[in-house]
C-alpha cells in the first residue's frame, strides 16, 4: 500500500500544468523523432540532453521520457500507412499493420495498433509501480560484488538472448567497454588509452557515440533503398477508432501473452526490437488463425506492438532501481540522470522520492496523451512523410553534427560522430547489435569500478564473486547465459551432424 | 559491388585492429595486481583481448562459406554505393569545411550544394533553405540556449 501512496503523491507532481506541458511537449517531439527515418528514440533523446540542464531532474526526466513514448508511436505511424519503419522496433508492425491499412482500413490498424501499445506500457508501469522499489529495497544490501553479477548477468543476457549472433554481441560490448575506459581512470587517476590525442583525455561522450550510430548510421542504411513514401489514406475516422479499441479485449490471450513476453526482454536487456519480433513469432505460430498472419491479421498488430511498449516501459525499471538500463534509449536516459547529479540505483528510491514517483506517475499520464496526440496529429506527420527524402537527410546530417558540437564544444567530437556513423552502418548492416554497445559505454566505468572495488575488498581473489548464496547465484545464471548460445548449437550439429550451417539469427530472417 | 563477405572481412579487420590498440595502449597503464589494487589497464587489456578474439572469430566466419553468407553474396550493389557516397561524402566535406568556414557557413553551402547540384531543388529555393537552415541554427542555439557554434578560421580573420 505504501507504493500507491507514493504514486498518489507522484501524481500530485506529474499532473501540473508545466509538467502536462512537457510531456505534450516532449511526445510531439518523439512522434516527430519517430517517423523521421534516421533519427530515433535514442538520438532524439540525446539531442535533447543538453537542453534539459537547466531544468529540475524530474521536468528533465518527463521530457525525455514523453519523448521515448513519442517515439515509439511514431515509429508505428510509418510502419502502418507507409511500410517504413521509422524505430528499429516497429519493424514487425510493418507485417500486418501495411497490409491492412491498403485494404482500406488504415483507421482501423492504426487504433488497434495504438490501443494495444498503450495496454503494453500500462502493464509495463504497473509492473513498475509494485516490483520497481521492491528491487531498490534487495538492491540496497547489494555490495560491489553484487553490483559487478548484476552488470555482468546483465551483459551475457545480451549475448544469450539479444538476438544477434552471440560473438558479434560480445566483439560490440568489449568495443563499449573500451571506449568507457578512454579518458581518466576514475579510480588511479591517470589517462588511459588516448593513443596520444591530449583531447581524449575527456573521454568519449556517449552521446557522440548515440549520434553517430543511430543518426548517421541509420541515415545511410536509409539512403541505399530508393524511398518511395507511398502513403494509404491517412484520415481518420473517429468512430472507427472506438470501434477497434472496443475490440480490443476479444485478444486478451494475446495481449497478456505480448505484454509478458514485452516485459521480461524489457528488464532483461533485451529491448523492445527484439521483443517486438519474439512476441510476433510466438502469436504467428500459437494463434488460431497464424497462417492469415502477414495478411493484415489483427493479432499481428496487436502481438508486436503491446511487446514493443511494455518491453520499452519496462526498460526503465532496472534503470530505476538497478541502475542498468534495459534498452539503448533508457541507457542514454541513465546517462542524463548522471549528468543531472543523480545516482541510478536503489538510493533514488530514497534519496529522491519525489524524482522516482513523479516519473512514474508521469508515465501513466504521458502515455495516455500519447495516444491522444498521436491520434489527433497523424494526418499531419503523414504529410510530413511526402517530404523527399534527399531534402531530409542534410538536415539530419546537421542535427546529429551540431549535437555532437554542443556536448563539449569539440570539433573532435564531429569527426567522431562521423566515425560512429560508418561503424553503425557496418555494425547495421551485419547485423552487429548496437544496443549492447550502447550500454557499454554508460555503465562500462561502473562495471569496472564494481569489479576493481571487489577485488580490493578480497585483495585480488576471485572468490568474492562465490561468496554468499546472491552474487554466486548472479554469476551461475550469467554464465549461463553466456553459454547459452554454444550450447544450442552443439545441440543442433548433435543432432543434425550433416549440416553444420548456422540459422540466420530472426531479425536476419526477416530482413532477408 | 561489394560481396557480404568483403563487408564481414572489413569490418572485422577494423574491430580486430581496435581491440590491437587498447590491448598496446593499456600496457602503458600496467595490467594485473598492484598494492593499490586492479591496475588502471587491466580491464581494458581484456576487453582488448576479447576484442581480438571475436574479430578472429568473426574473419574466420567471413572467410568460411557459410548458409547465411551464401544467401546473401551482394551486400552493397553498385546503385547502392553510388547513394551511399552521395550522402556520405558531402556530409564528410561538410565536417571537414567546419573549422575552415565555420557552423554557419559550412551548413548553408551544405545544404544548398547537395540540393541544388543534383537539381533536387531549384536554385531559388535551395538558396533560401540553406539560409533558413543558418538561421534556424543561429536562433535555436546561439540565442535560445547561448551555445556558441564554431564561426570559423575565416570569419575570425574577418574579425567576428
Amino acid at each position: 500500500m505504501d507504493n500507491l501512496a507514493e504514486l498518489l503523491h507522484g501524481f500530485t507532481i506529474a499532473v501540473t500544468v508545466p509538467h502536462l506541458v512537457l510531456m505534450a511537449v516532449g511526445v510531439l517531439l518523439g512522434i516527430l523523432v519517430g517517423v523521421l527515418p534516421g533519427l530515433g528514440a535514442p538520438n532524439g533523446v540525446s539531442l535533447l540532453l543538453p537542453l534539459t540542464f537547466g531544468m529540475q531532474p524530474v521536468s528533465a526526466i518527463i521530457l525525455l521520457s514523453s519523448m521515448y513514448w513519442g517515439a515509439l508511436f511514431g515509429g508505428s505511424v510509418t510502419s502502418i500507412l507507409f511500410n517504413i519503419p521509422g524505430e528499429p522496433s516497429s519493424v514487425a508492425t510493418t507485417f500486418d499493420g501495411y497490409p491492412m491499412a491498403r485494404d482500406g482500413r488504415p483507421t482501423t490498424a492504426l487504433a488497434t495498433a495504438f490501443g494495444s501499445a498503450a495496454i503494453g506500457a500500462l502493464i509495463g508501469v504497473i509492473l513498475i509501480t509494485f516490483l520497481a522499489s521492491w528491487v531498490a529495497q534487495v538492491a540496497l544490501a547489494f555490495g560491489p560484488a553484487e553490483y559487478f553479477a548484476v552488470y555482468f548477468l546483465a551483459f551475457a543476457s545480451f549475448v544469450g538472448m539479444g538476438g544477434a549472433a552471440p560473438i558479434k554481441t560480445v566483439v560490440a560490448l568489449a568495443i563499449g567497454f573500451a571506449i568507457a575506459a578512454i579518458g581518466i581512470d576514475t579510480v588511479s587517476g591517470s589517462v588511459r588509452l588516448t593513443m596520444g590525442v591530449d583531447e581524449l583525455v575527456k573521454g568519449v561522450s556517449f552521446v557522440v557515440a548515440v549520434m553517430g550510430l543511430f543518426g548517421i548510421g541509420e541515415l545511410l542504411v536509409a539512403v541505399e533503398e530508393e524511398f518511395h513514401a507511398r502513403a494509404v489514406s491517412s484520415k481518420i475516422d473517429w468512430r472507427e477508432v472506438f470501434r477497434a479499441i472496443g475490440r480490443l479485449p476479444q485478444h486478451g490471450v494475446a495481449l497478456l501473452r505480448s505484454a509478458a513476453i514485452g516485459c521480461w526482454m524489457g528488464i532483461t536487456p533485451g529491448g523492445p526490437t527484439a521483443a517486438s519480433f519474439m512476441s510476433y513469432g510466438i502469436a504467428r505460430r500459437f494463434s488460431r488463425r497464424g497462417r492469415y498472419f502477414g495478411t493484415g491479421e489483427v493479432e499481428g498488430i496487436i502481438s508486436p506492438e503491446t511487446a514493443d511498449h511494455a518491453a520499452g516501459t519496462s526498460a526503465l525499471l532496472p534503470m530505476l532501481s538497478l541502475g542498468i538500463p534495459g534498452s539503448a534509449t533508457a541507457a542514454v536516459m541513465m546517462g542524463g540522470l548522471m549528468i543531472w547529479g543523480l545516482n541510478p540505483g536503489p538510493m533514488l528510491f530514497v534519496d529522491q522520492k519525489d524524482f522516482v514517483w513523479g516519473l512514474i506517475a508521469s508515465m501513466y499520464v504521458g502515455n495516455i496523451v500519447a495516444v491522444a496526440l498521436v491520434l489527433l496529429t497523424v494526418p499531419v506527420f503523414a504529410a510530413l512523410m511526402r517530404i523527399p527524402f534527399v531534402v531530409i537527410a542534410p538536415l539530419i546530417v546537421i542535427i546529429c553534427v551540431v549535437g555532437a558540437y554542443s556536448v563539449s564544444n569539440s570539433y573532435l567530437d564531429v569527426v567522431m560522430m562521423l566515425g560512429f556513423g560508418v561503424i553503425g552502418y557496418l555494425f547495421k548492416k551485419l547485423f552487429y547489435p548496437l544496443a549492447p554497445l550502447v550500454l557499454a559505454i554508460v555503465i562500462g566505468d561502473k562495471a569496472e569500478d564494481a569489479f576493481r572495488q571487489s577485488m580490493l575488498m578480497s585483495k585480488g581473489s576471485l572468490g568474492i564473486f562465490f561468496a554468499n548464496k546472491l552474487v554466486t547465484c548472479l554469476i551461475v545464471a550469467g554464465i549461463a547465459l553466456l553459454l547459452l548460445p554454444l550450447v544450442l548449437q552443439l545441440a543442433k550439429l548433435w543432432r543434425k551432424p550433416a549440416s553444420p550451417a548456422t540459422e540466420p539469427t530472426a531479425q536476419e530472417k526477416v530482413i532477408i | 559491388m561489394i560481396s557480404r563477405r568483403a563487408l564481414e572481412l572489413a569490418t572485422a579487420f577494423l574491430t580486430g585492429s581496435f581491440g590491437v590498440t587498447v590491448v598496446i595502449s593499456s600496457l602503458d597503464n600496467g595490467i594485473g595486481w598492484s598494492s593499490a589494487g586492479v591496475e588502471a589497464g587491466t580491464f581494458p587489456f581484456l576487453t582488448g583481448i576479447i576484442i581480438v578474439l571475436g574479430s578472429l572469430y568473426n574473419l574466420a566466419r567471413g572467410v568460411l562459406p557459410a548458409a547465411t553468407l551464401a544467401n546473401v553474396p551482394v551486400a552493397i550493389t553498385p546503385i547502392e554505393l553510388r547513394r551511399l557516397a552521395g550522402l556520405f561524402v558531402p556530409a564528410a566535406i561538410f565536417v571537414a569545411a567546419i573549422p575552415l568556414a565555420g557552423m554557419y557557413v559550412a551548413s548553408s553551402l551544405y545544404v544548398f550544394a547537395v540540393l541544388a547540384i543534383p537539381r533536387h531543388q531549384s536554385v531559388p529555393r535551395a538558396l533560401a533553405m540553406a539560409a533558413a537552415t543558418a538561421l534556424a541554427l543561429y536562433v535555436v542555439f546561439e540565442r535560445m540556449f547561448q551555445v556558441s557554434l564554431p564561426h570559423g578560421a575565416l570569419a575570425a580573420a574577418l574579425g567576428f
